[in-house]
């Protein structure tokens, strides 16, 4: 067997870092799944986009999510990656029902998204401290109450409720919303004197 | 290209904000995670807009975060232990 055969075949059985970390969500390890979280995130709601005028995306992700840790205490994959490339199935069947359960796609756009090709998926989100830092220095930058605002949004990561959130500051839910609104602008503008734009912000 | 008035426009934002967060309510009964009150009032433009704005979102948490987690990450972490009990009953 010639080196760049043998190469081949050992990237192609390699375990990733993804099929690690599903091999040890599979014993109920939830560490392992915060780290199969991170990796896989991204892909799987960048492969969603199709679906984002007929669901709530980020409700179908979720939903995705959680039932692979359900699945992964029985589910057996082999393969590189297998564990995304399941995932992606997962979502996207979850999407389908969801939009044939809210009536928002024609026959047609169903047939289209029924038959979307398997998409290629680039598992590798990196953190780059560098960003990191800038961007807390631009929300530092950031006038005090749609900074408070963004920090506690952030800080509180999906589990309260926005009306919650804005008791809190004492501010109506309109102006707490209204607040992030204008810390999300500028902070975009903020990164963008420092050449990042990140996608889906405007500056 | 039309424009959308100023105060619709600023109404539209603030749906658009609601529904970037990665709060989600769960259906009493089945537990399934809902769709945002906020994504239902928006019209199919708004929504590719909100799809962006969620990806930017997550993006911007993720090189935030010390352990690069979203806060959809860590909004289901944190429903882990209701999960796992709703497994064991």
């Amino acid at each position: 067997m010639s080196d760049s055969l043998r190469l081949g075949l050992d990237r192609e059985t390699a375990m990733t870092e993804i099929d690690q970390a599903y091999e040890r969500m599979r014993a109920g390890d939830a560490r392992a799944f915060e780290a199969w979280l991170r990796r896989v995130e991204l892909p799987l709601r960048a492969s969603l986009r199709s679906f984002a005028r007929a669901v709530d995306v980020e409700a179908v992700l979720q939903e995705g999510l959680l039932r692979m840790w359900k699945l992964a205490q029985t589910l057996e994959l082999e393969g590189p990656n297998a564990s995304l490339r399941y995932a992606l199935r997962v979502v996207h069947n979850l999407a389908l029902m969801e939009a044939r359960a809210l009536k928002r796609l024609t026959p047609f756009d169903l047939e289209v998204l029924e038959n979307l090709p398997e998409m290629q998926v680039d598992p590798d989100p990196t953190t780059d401290p560098g960003l990191r830092r800038l961007i807390r220095t631009c929300i530092e930058l950031l006038p005090p109450r749609p900074r408070q605002a963004l920090l506690l949004r952030l800080q509180d990561a999906g589990l309260s409720p926005d009306r919650d959130l804005a008791e809190m500051l004492t501010m109506k839910v309109n102006t707490f919303l209204q607040n992030i609104v204008r810390a999300r602008k500028l902070l975009s503008q903020c990164l963008a004197k420092h050449g990042i734009t990140v996608e889906g912000t405007r500056p | 290209m039309t424009r959308k008035p100023r105060g619709d426009r600023d109404a539209t934002e603030v749906l658009l904000e609601a529904a970037t967060s990665a709060f989600r309510a769960r259906a009493a009964d089945s537990g399934r995670v809902e769709p945002s009150p906020a994504w239902w009032d928006l019209g199919p433009v708004e929504r590719d807009e909100l799809f962006a704005r969620q990806m930017a979102s997550r993006i911007l948490e993720q090189s935030l975060d010390a352990l690069g987690l979203s806060t959809t990450a860590r909004s289901v972490l944190r429903r882990l232990p209701w999960i796992d009990q709703l497994g064991e009953s």
